[in-house]
């Protein structure tokens, strides 16, 4: 009696926790939908991935790829990793700084650009020195002034000797770390930062009229106007934001001619001007930065700098290679004026008629190219 | 040059989940005698020199290429009167160069605690067995994993614990930061943040504690991006630039709970109460704005921030790094690194600090510490390895003055560069006499241990 009794509850519990569970279900589905309706898929606007010999990273090799990209440990004194400078919270980039500091606070002369869709670039480095990401993961890693290891042999006997590294190393590739699943792995995390699914995406890939408001829409037909999309290009299927190419904006050139004259801001409110040549007592010379002549060594290459994409890129200043540039509307304004004029200035480059409310509305534009799962790869990034 | 402005409103902070229990318990069980430190330390450390002191130890950064390459605790000897006066009587590397910094005795002064900026490595001397020759004890290279700080800078005694100040964080290398506090021993007690809100704005510098009031003062640097970077690529930065500190903070000194935040614009740095008795206000320099700030309370209890004073020309961006207060609470020496000056201010009214000396004591320094009774002033030259000068202005030295209080007068020196030691930055005193009294004292205590215990053993 008392065992009948016991089923029968049972039973009533069990069909009262599935009649739960049911409407649970179908409450998080329609959350889901309701989230869906709201935010784009990640990859929205986003070309199709290629991977090496058309073989997708396995889960183990990606998470493995992401540890070491997160890793301190892979500097001599446990102080640089990959996210040092590009870190997850700040679009992949470094917000708060111009050009970066490497290990023991090195100079780096270029702006740390973003890792989000690197998979896409065809050039990495502002110079485009290298073309894959595998060929590229070792040199920061060996970069005297980056995370300054001294070889590739020093950095494999320091994972090969930490003991967190062994289970994923033989669970990703069967074996100790070495040069190539060093570079396989991280290449492979590098290529799942994907950030496509914008609001710009979801109005024009995704046909959600209400996605964009109308300042941003004209954003996006004064970016078509005044040629932007020549070098930041797109098509009626994805969108990268980039013509993969290289182009002198006089940056480069004016740098290395210039005393220039710093306003510097002491405190909110408070600011001084200082010349270049006032502070050579405390400046360690930094090597002049010749951009894209520096891989090839033509001339008519010199001070070229690879196109970036737009996307993220309100989550990404500074800006410019040298991230001389603090906000979008610097940029906007640097190419109203049709960049700096010098011998190699890009053809493309000339002074706009823009007015004022085109440029508020171009801004606002390029706003709306960031990915709204933006928090999602934070997580990732910092899941241990 | 623009016009400074301070919000003096203050900010009600809500009071956060802290965990303050083993702090606590370390205030209530320790006696809260009030002294102090060659005038610039923590008042727990039971011990002062109050007289000539012996030695100085000084925290040198490895320079890259210069001898050995390292971080080093250089002992030396400065007591006139000795046969070795001026003569380095001990050096100990630790084996790599981790931007050695600031330096900070315990409360029972028998170990000097150090610290690296950019490695975030703690290292902790035994100071007492032989103050000619410290001894490394102990290592801590967990900080950054334990906490998430980086830059470990004050090391501040409190009774039976040490709490150390960090600059940066391991996530971004920028400001966000918070301070640790260790047991005497070096073992993790607790972390606490420096607070976001209510106007914090989450950077970390130095510590001063003014027990009597139960109240602690932080103040507020900048992150390892900017402390390591070159100082020219720095300035040229204006994003960096922008990454500064800007307040100093009021705790609940026992309750280790931010009460008010204060608006001391452009990186308010080394924090001074004056110590002498009746006196509750702290001083601060503000290293870009080159203001000195003074925290004081009002008539009606409450705390509050007051600029009192500028420091040379500000729109030449003189860097006040270090400052340095006398034993009565009447006078500040400010070292400016840019112009290579030691300053002099009347503290007599302290609302109104007044320059009334100066003197170029180097091409460029950093560190000041003058001795108890104001007669030796004692100066180094490092601020940090990549923002010191370059070429013939990097002199690295320590300069030892006397004061007559007209006219510092250099005695003695040692040349960091010609010895082979590297940076100079941050000083200590030590002392025979100092030894010889924790010797006796402990003599004393093992007699009187063995006395109760034979007691104990003739009652059985």
């Amino acid at each position: 009696m008392q065992y009948r009794a016991r089923q029968a509850h049972s039973r009533s519990f069990q069909r009262a926790h599935g009649r739960a569970l049911a409407s649970l279900i179908a409450l998080v589905s329609a959350l889901a939908l309701h989230a869906s309706d709201r935010s784009a898929p990640a990859t929205l606007g986003l070309p199709e991935v290629t991977w090496p010999n058309s073989q997708r990273a396995s889960p183990a090799q990606i998470e493995l790829g992401r540890k070491l990209f997160m890793d301190r440990r892979l500097s001599p004194n446990n102080t640089m990793s990959c996210a040092m400078c590009h870190i997850p919270e700040q679009g992949f980039a470094a917000n708060e700084l111009a050009t970066a500091v490497g290990i023991n606070g090195r100079s780096v002369k270029r702006n740390a650009p973003t890792m989000l869709n690197v998979a896409f670039n065809q050039f990495l480095f502002w110079d485009g020195r290298e073309t894959s990401l595998e060929n590229q993961v070792w040199q920061p890693i060996l970069n005297p002034n980056e995370m300054g290891n001294a070889s590739v042999q020093a950095v494999l006997d320091r994972i090969n000797a930490l003991p967190d590294y062994a289970s994923p190393f033989e669970q990703a590739y069967g074996a100790r770390a070495t040069r190539e699943s060093v570079a396989h792995a991280v290449a492979a995390y590098e290529r799942t930062l994907l950030a496509g699914g914008s609001r710009f995406d979801r109005w024009f890939y995704g046909k959600d009229e209400k996605a964009l408001n109308e300042l941003e829409q004209q954003g996006f037909a004064a970016f078509k106007r005044f040629g932007c999309a020549q070098c930041h290009a797109y098509d009626e299927k994805s969108a990268l934001f980039t013509d993969q190419r290289f182009h002198n904006t006089g940056i480069g050139w004016a740098a290395a001619r210039n005393d220039k004259t710093y306003t510097v801001p002491l405190a909110p409110g408070v600011s001084i001007e200082v010349k270049e040549s006032e502070l050579a007592s405390v400046s360690e010379p930094i090597p002049a930065d010749e951009g894209r002549f520096e891989a090839t060594r033509n001339e008519a290459e010199r001070y070229q700098y690879k196109t970036p994409s737009l996307r993220n890129v309100a989550l990404t200043a500074p800006y410019m290679h040298d991230g001389s540039l603090p906000t979008l509307e610097a940029v906007i304004e640097f190419y109203a004026n049709g960049g700096i004029d010098n011998p190699g200035r890009d053809a493309l480059l000339k002074r706009l008629a823009i007015t004022a409310e085109e440029k508020r509305a171009l801004a606002a534009f390029l706003r709306a190219l960031t990915s709204e799962d933006q928090r999602e790869w934070v997580r990732r990034a910092r899941a241990e | 040059m623009g016009t400074l402005k301070r919000s003096s409103k203050p900010f009600a902070l809500r009071a956060p989940a802290i965990v303050a229990a083993a702090i606590a318990a370390a205030f209530t069980l320790a006696p809260l005698t009030v002294s102090a430190d060659e005038t610039c330390n923590s008042p727990y450390i039971s011990k002062l020199i109050k007289g000539q002191e012996d030695y100085v130890y000084v925290w040198a950064l490895g320079m890259e290429g210069l001898g050995d390459g390292q971080d080093k605790l250089v002992t030396i000897d400065v007591n006139p009167n000795s046969m070795s006066y001026g003569n380095i009587t001990a050096t100990h590397s630790v084996g790599t160069r981790g931007e050695a910094h600031h330096m900070g005795f315990s409360d029972d002064r028998r170990f000097l605690w150090a610290g690296g900026l950019d490695d975030s490595t703690i290292y902790i001397f035994d100071v007492r067995a032989n103050p000619a020759k410290p001894k490394l004890i102990k290592t801590i290279s967990n900080m950054p994993e334990k906490t998430g700080f980086v830059g470990p800078h004050t090391f501040y005694a409190l009774p039976g614990r040490m709490m150390v100040q960090a600059l940066s964080n391991s996530k971004d290398h920028g400001g966000a930061t918070g301070f640790v506090i260790y047991n005497n021993k070096g073992d993790f007690v607790a972390k606490h943040d420096m607070p976001t809100d209510n106007g914090g704005d989450g950077y970390g510098y130095d510590i001063g504690i003014n027990p009597a009031k139960n109240v602690m003062l932080t103040s507020s640097f900048t992150g390892w991006n900017n402390y390591m970077m070159d100082l020219g690529k720095l300035v040229k930065d204006p994003e960096a630039m922008k990454k500064f500190g800007n307040t100093m903070v009021l705790w609940d000194l026992k309750a280790m709970q931010p009460k008010k935040v204060f608006n001391v614009p452009g990186a308010p740095l080394e924090i001074r109460w004056s110590l002498k008795p009746g006196d509750n206000w702290a001083i601060t320099a503000a290293a870009l704005t080159s203001k000195l700030t003074l925290v004081k309370r009002d008539a009606q209890g409450e705390w509050q921030a007051h600029e009192v004073g500028t420091i040379g020309d500000p729109s030449k961006i003189p860097l006040p790094v270090d400052i340095s207060i006398t034993a009565n609470g009447k006078g500040l020496w400010v070292n400016t690194f840019m112009d290579g000056k030691t300053r002099y201010f009347d503290l007599s009214d302290p609302m109104n600090a007044k320059q009334t000396y100066e003197k170029v004591t180097g091409k460029q320094v950093n560190m000041v510490s003058q001795s108890w009774d104001g007669k030796r002033v004692y100066i180094t030259s490092s601020l940090l390895a990549n923002w010191d000068k370059k070429g013939e202005d990097n002199e690295q030295f320590l300069r030892v003055f006397d004061w007559d209080g007209k006219e510092l007068v250099m005695k003695m020196q040692v040349d960091f560069i010609k010895n082979h030691l590297g940076r100079a930055h941050h000083m200590k005193f030590g002392s025979k006499a100092l030894r010889k009294a924790m010797v006796e004292q402990d003599e004393s205590l093992a007699e009187g241990a063995q006395s109760g215990a034979a007691r104990v053993a003739r009652s059985e």
